[in-house]
C-alpha cells in the first residue's frame, strides 16, 4: 500500500466533475474492474497485524467521512470497532465483528449507491473486504433495496471473486424491506439478528454491539468504495480534491428542474451552482434547491448558487449535506404543498415506536396540509412551532428530528409564501405535477408496530 | 390436648363433621392468619399491579402510589408468608417438615393443597427476588418471571381454600370471595383496556377467566364446603375423628 | 442512502457513552461508584410507554408532552435531585428512563 503522505501546501482544491468512483466504463465484470482499477492491496494486510492497523489510519488521514447522510469519519468508526473487539468482555462469546455495507438507498430522491454498484460493484467489494480485515470482521453483508435483478448481479459479482480468489471475509448480499428508516444503521443490525428492520436505541451502538452481540461496523457502500480507492492511492491523493475540512468527491443525485437530472461525481466544496450546470442548469425558472434529501433543507436560488457542498458550509445555511442530493424546485411549482406532500410520506415512515414520533409526525403533517391547502392563522403557526420542538430529539432514529429540520427550513425559506397563503389561501401552484419524488405508491410503513401494552 | 367448643363462629349447619383432637397452640392461631392476611395482602398486590399496568389513574391515586402500593404490599405478603410457613413448620402437632413448604406434594399432610401452597411462596420468592434485582437483569427476562404473578395468586388462593381449615366459616369465606371478586373485576378490566392489538389474546384470556370462575366455584361448593373435605383433602387418618351429625350450629375443630 | 443520522454519532461527541451490562445504563445501576460525576436523564423511547410515572415522581426535570410522553429538561440532574432521579428511574415500570453518565 503507498505510503500515506502527511498534507502537503495547500494546492487549490479542484472543484467541480470529477471521475474517481465513476471512473471508466461501466465495471460490471471482475476483469473490468481489474483493469480500470488494478489490483486491490489485499496482499499487504495480514489479519490482526500492523498493516491492518495502517488503513484505519490512511482513512483517517484522508479525512474521508462517511457517504451516507450522517457524515460521520470513517477512520474513527473503524477504529472504535476495534476497540470495542479487543475489549471484548466476558458478555461476547467471541471478538470477531462485522461489517455491513450499507447500500439500502431509501431516500427518494437519490440514487448514487444503485448507480455505483452497477457501475463499480466490485470496488465497494473491494472496499468491503478492506474494511473487514481491517477490523477483524469474519463476516460481511451488503444490504441493498434492490429488485431481484441487483440482488442476482450482486450475488454473481460477490461468487465471480470467489473464484478468483479475492473473497477473504465472506460476503452476503440482503435485501432490505422498503421503507426510509429500515436502512438506518440499527435498523439493518435489527434485521440482521431477526429482531426487523427497526431503529432500535442507542447506546450500544452497533461499533459497541450489534449483529449477534458483535462490534459492527456499518458503512454506506460509497464510503466503502472510497475506502478502496484510499487503499490503492493513499490518503494525500484523496485529498486532491475537495477541501482541508471536507477532503475529497462525492456523489450526487441532481433532479427536479434541472436539463439533465442524474448522478454526478463532483469534488466537495464545489458551488452548488457548479453542481447545476453539471446537470445542465435549471430547465426552467427555480425558485429554491432542496440541499441533503429530506433530513436536508431549503436554499432560495439563486443566493444558493454561491454556496459550498460541504456539510459544514451548509448546515451554517440550514440545510446539510446528506448522501448528496440536490432537487431544485421550480418556480411554478408551490413549495408548502411540496412539503405538505413529503411530510405526510415521512409521517407515513414512522416504525411507530417511539410516542412523540408516532404521535408527533402526523400531526405535524397535518398542520402542514393547514398551511398548504387551507388559511394558515397565526395559532397554527404557532402550534407548528411547538411541534417541532416537541418532536425533534425524541424519538430511537433521527426520522423526527429529520423531519422537522426539513419543515423548519421550508418555513424560513418560503415564509413569503406561508404570508400569502395565510392571505389568500392556497395558490394555484399546487395544481401542477409534484416535483419532489416519492416511492409510489407512499408505502405503509411496513415496519409500523401496533401500540405498545405488553406489561404483564 | 383438649377438644376445642365454639373456638369460631358457627359452620354451615346441618353437615357431619369430623373433629379432632386439637391443640390451642398460639402456632396453629398464627398460621391461619398469618395464612389469611398473606391472602389478602396478595390480593391487594395483584390488585395494584392489574391497575398499575393498567395505566390507571385519578387525580387522587397518582401511578407512583399505586406502584408503591403494589411494592409495598408484595413484600408484606412474602412477610406474612414466612411467618405462615415458620409457625407451620414449628407446630408440632402435624409434622410438616421445612422442605415441604418449598417442594410442593411431598408432604403426608394434604399433599396436594400443601404443596399448591409451596408453589404459590416458590413464585412469590422468585417475583420478589427478580423484582428487587430489576434494573440489573433483562427487563425481558423480569417481565417473564413476572407473568407467573397471573398463576401465584390463584395458586395461593387454593391453597388457602384446600388446605386452610377456616374456609366454611362465614367471615373467612366473605373475605375470600371478596379477594376473587376484586382480581376478577379488575383482571376483566385489564382485558377490556388492554393490549390493543391482541384481540384473539384478550378473548381467550376472558374465556379463561370465566372458565376459572366457574371451575372454580363449582369445586368450592363440592369440595371444601362440603363434609369429609378433611379426609378427602388427604389429612392424616390420626387425625381425623368423627361425630354423629347435630341439629344446629356446631363448633368447628381443627379439621373436618 | 441509509437514511442516517443528521449529526452523526452524539453519543461519540460526548465523550463516548460505554455500555452497561446488558449493553444500556441501567437505571441507577452503574453511575453509583463515581458519585461526584454528572449525569444526565435520558429516555428510551421505543421502551417508553407513556406511564407518566416520572412525571409524577421528578416534576422538577420531566414534563408530559401532549400525548402524555415525558420531556426531559436538558443538561446535567443538579446533584441535589440525584436521589430522587434514581427513585424515577427505578419507578419507570419498562425501565425506559436511564440516568446515565458519560465515561
Amino acid at each position: 500500500m503507498p505510503q500515506a503522505d502527511p498534507p502537503g501546501p495547500r494546492a487549490e482544491p479542484r472543484t467541480g466533475a470529477v471521475a474517481r468512483l465513476l471512473a471508466g466504463p461501466e465495471q460490471r465484470s471482475l476483469e473490468d474492474h481489474l483493469s480500470q482499477h488494478g489490483p486491490p492491496p489485499f496482499a499487504d494486510i495480514g489479519r490482526g497485524g500492523t498493516d491492518t492497523a495502517a488503513l484505519i489510519t490512511a482513512v483517517e488521514r484522508a479525512g474521508l467521512t462517511g457517504r451516507g447522510g450522517a457524515g460521520f469519519p470513517a477512520g474513527r468508526k473503524m477504529r472504535a470497532v476495534t476497540e470495542a473487539a479487543r475489549h471484548g468482555g466476558p458478555f461476547r462469546s467471541q471478538t470477531g465483528t462485522v461489517v455491513i455495507a450499507n447500500g439500502a438507498e431509501s431516500e427518494p430522491a437519490s440514487a448514487k449507491d444503485r448507480r455505483l454498484l452497477s457501475h463499480a460493484p466490485h470496488l465497494v467489494l473491494d472496499g468491503i473486504v478492506l474494511a473487514a480485515e481491517a477490523v477483524g470482521a469474519t463476516r460481511a453483508y451488503l444490504c441493498v433495496h434492490g429488485g431481484p435483478e441487483m440482488l442476482r448481479d450482486l450475488r454473481e459479482a460477490v461468487v465471480s471473486r470467489e473464484r478468483a480468489g479475492l473473497s477473504r471475509v465472506p460476503v452476503q448480499v440482503v435485501s432490505v424491506p422498503a421503507g426510509y428508516v429500515t436502512s438506518q444503521e440499527t435498523a439493518l443490525v435489527g434485521l440482521l439478528n431477526g429482531t426487523g428492520a427497526r431503529p432500535s436505541f442507542v447506546p450500544p451502538r452497533p461499533a459497541q454491539r450489534g449483529v449477534q452481540r458483535h462490534p459492527t461496523l456499518v458503512l454506506n457502500v460509497e464510503t466503502l468504495a472510497c475506502v478502496a480507492l484510499i487503499a490503492r492511492h493513499g490518503p494525500a491523493w484523496f485529498r486532491e480534491l475537495g477541501t482541508p475540512a471536507a477532503p475529497g468527491s462525492a456523489l450526487f443525485t441532481i433532479s427536479g428542474a434541472v436539463t439533465r437530472p442524474g448522478v454526478y461525481e463532483l469534488a466537495l466544496g464545489s458551488t452548488i451552482g457548479r453542481a447545476l450546470e453539471e446537470a445542465g442548469g435549471p430547465a426552467e425558472p427555480p425558485q429554491a434547491v432542496l440541499a441533503g434529501g429530506y433530513f436536508g433543507g431549503w436554499l432560495p436560488l439563486p443566493a444558493a448558487r454561491r454556496a459550498q457542498l460541504t456539510d459544514q458550509s451548509l448546515r451554517t445555511s440550514g440545510a446539510a449535506l446528506g448522501p448528496g442530493v440536490l432537487v431544485v424546485l421550480p418556480q411554478s411549482s408551490c413549495p408548502l404543498a411540496e412539503m405538505a406532500r413529503v411530510t405526510s410520506y415521512l409521517a407515513s415512515q414512522s416504525a411507530g415506536q417511539c410516542g412523540p414520533c408516532r404521535n408527533g409526525l402526523p400531526a405535524l403533517a397535518d398542520a402542514l396540509g393547514h398551511v398548504a391547502f387551507g388559511r394558515p392563522g397565526e395559532d397554527l403557526l404557532r402550534w407548528t412551532d411547538q411541534l417541532l420542538g416537541l418532536v425533534s430529539g425524541r424519538g430511537a432514529c433521527h426520522l423526527p428530528d429529520g423531519t422537522a429540520g426539513l419543515v423548519a427550513s421550508a418555513l424560513a425559506a418560503f415564509s413569503d409564501d406561508v404570508r400569502q397563503h395565510a392571505r389568500h389561501g392556497p395558490c394555484g401552484r399546487a395544481a401542477r405535477p409534484p416535483v419532489l419524488p416519492l416511492p409510489e405508491p407512499p408505502p405503509v410503513s411496513p415496519v409500523a408496530v401496533p401500540s405498545p401494552g405488553g406489561t404483564p | 390436648m383438649t377438644l376445642t367448643s365454639a373456638a369460631l363462629a358457627p359452620a354451615l349447619p346441618g353437615h357431619a363433621t369430623a373433629l379432632v383432637v386439637t391443640s390451642a397452640s398460639p402456632l396453629w392461631y398464627t398460621t391461619r392468619a398469618t395464612g389469611l392476611i398473606a391472602m389478602v395482602l396478595l390480593t391487594v398486590s395483584m390488585g395494584c399491579g392489574l391497575l398499575s399496568s393498567g395505566g390507571y389513574q385519578r387525580p387522587g391515586l397518582p401511578r407512583f402510589v399505586t406502584i408503591g402500593l403494589h411494592r409495598n404490599a408484595s413484600l408484606l405478603a412474602l412477610a406474612f408468608t414466612a411467618v405462615h410457613v415458620v409457625t407451620t413448620v414449628t407446630d408440632s402437632f402435624v409434622s410438616i417438615p421445612v422442605q415441604d413448604a418449598f417442594i410442593p406434594f411431598i408432604s403426608g399432610y394434604r399433599p396436594l393443597w400443601l404443596g399448591l401452597g409451596a408453589i404459590a411462596s416458590d413464585l412469590l420468592i422468585a417475583l420478589t427476588v427478580t423484582s428487587l434485582l430489576r434494573t440489573r437483569m433483562s427487563y425481558r427476562a423480569w417481565r417473564l418471571v413476572h407473568w407467573t404473578s397471573y398463576a401465584c395468586w390463584p395458586v395461593a388462593l387454593l391453597h388457602g381454600l384446600g388446605t386452610g381449615t377456616d374456609t366454611p366459616v362465614r367471615w373467612v369465606l366473605i373475605v375470600t370471595l371478596a379477594c376473587v371478586a376484586v382480581v376478577a373485576v379488575l383482571i376483566g378490566w385489564r382485558l377490556a383496556v388492554g393490549w390493543p392489538g391482541h384481540a384473539v389474546a384478550r378473548a381467550a384470556g376472558a374465556v379463561a377467566l370465566v372458565a376459572a370462575l366457574v371451575a372454580g366455584g363449582t369445586w368450592l361448593a363440592f369440595g371444601p364446603l362440603r363434609a369429609g373435605w378433611a379426609r378427602r383433602a388427604g389429612t392424616p387418618p390420626t387425625l381425623l375423628s368423627h361425630v354423629a351429625p347435630r341439629p344446629g350450629p356446631v363448633a368447628p375443630g381443627r379439621d373436618r | 442512502m441509509s437514511a442516517d443520522e443528521r449529526g452523526g454519532m452524539s453519543g461519540d461527541e460526548r465523550g463516548g457513552m460505554r455500555a452497561g451490562k446488558h449493553g444500556r445504563m441501567s437505571a441507577g445501576g452503574r453511575g453509583r461508584r463515581n458519585r461526584n460525576q454528572p449525569r444526565e436523564l435520558r429516555v428510551n423511547p421505543v421502551a417508553c410507554q407513556a406511564h407518566g410515572v416520572c412525571i409524577e415522581l421528578l416534576p422538577e426535570l420531566i414534563s408530559a408532552d401532549p400525548w402524555g410522553y415525558p420531556v426531559i429538561a436538558p443538561g446535567p440532574v443538579p446533584p441535589a435531585l440525584i436521589p430522587l432521579a434514581e427513585r424515577a428511574a427505578n419507578s419507570c415500570p419498562t425501565l425506559a428512563l436511564l440516568l446515565m453518565s458519560p465515561d
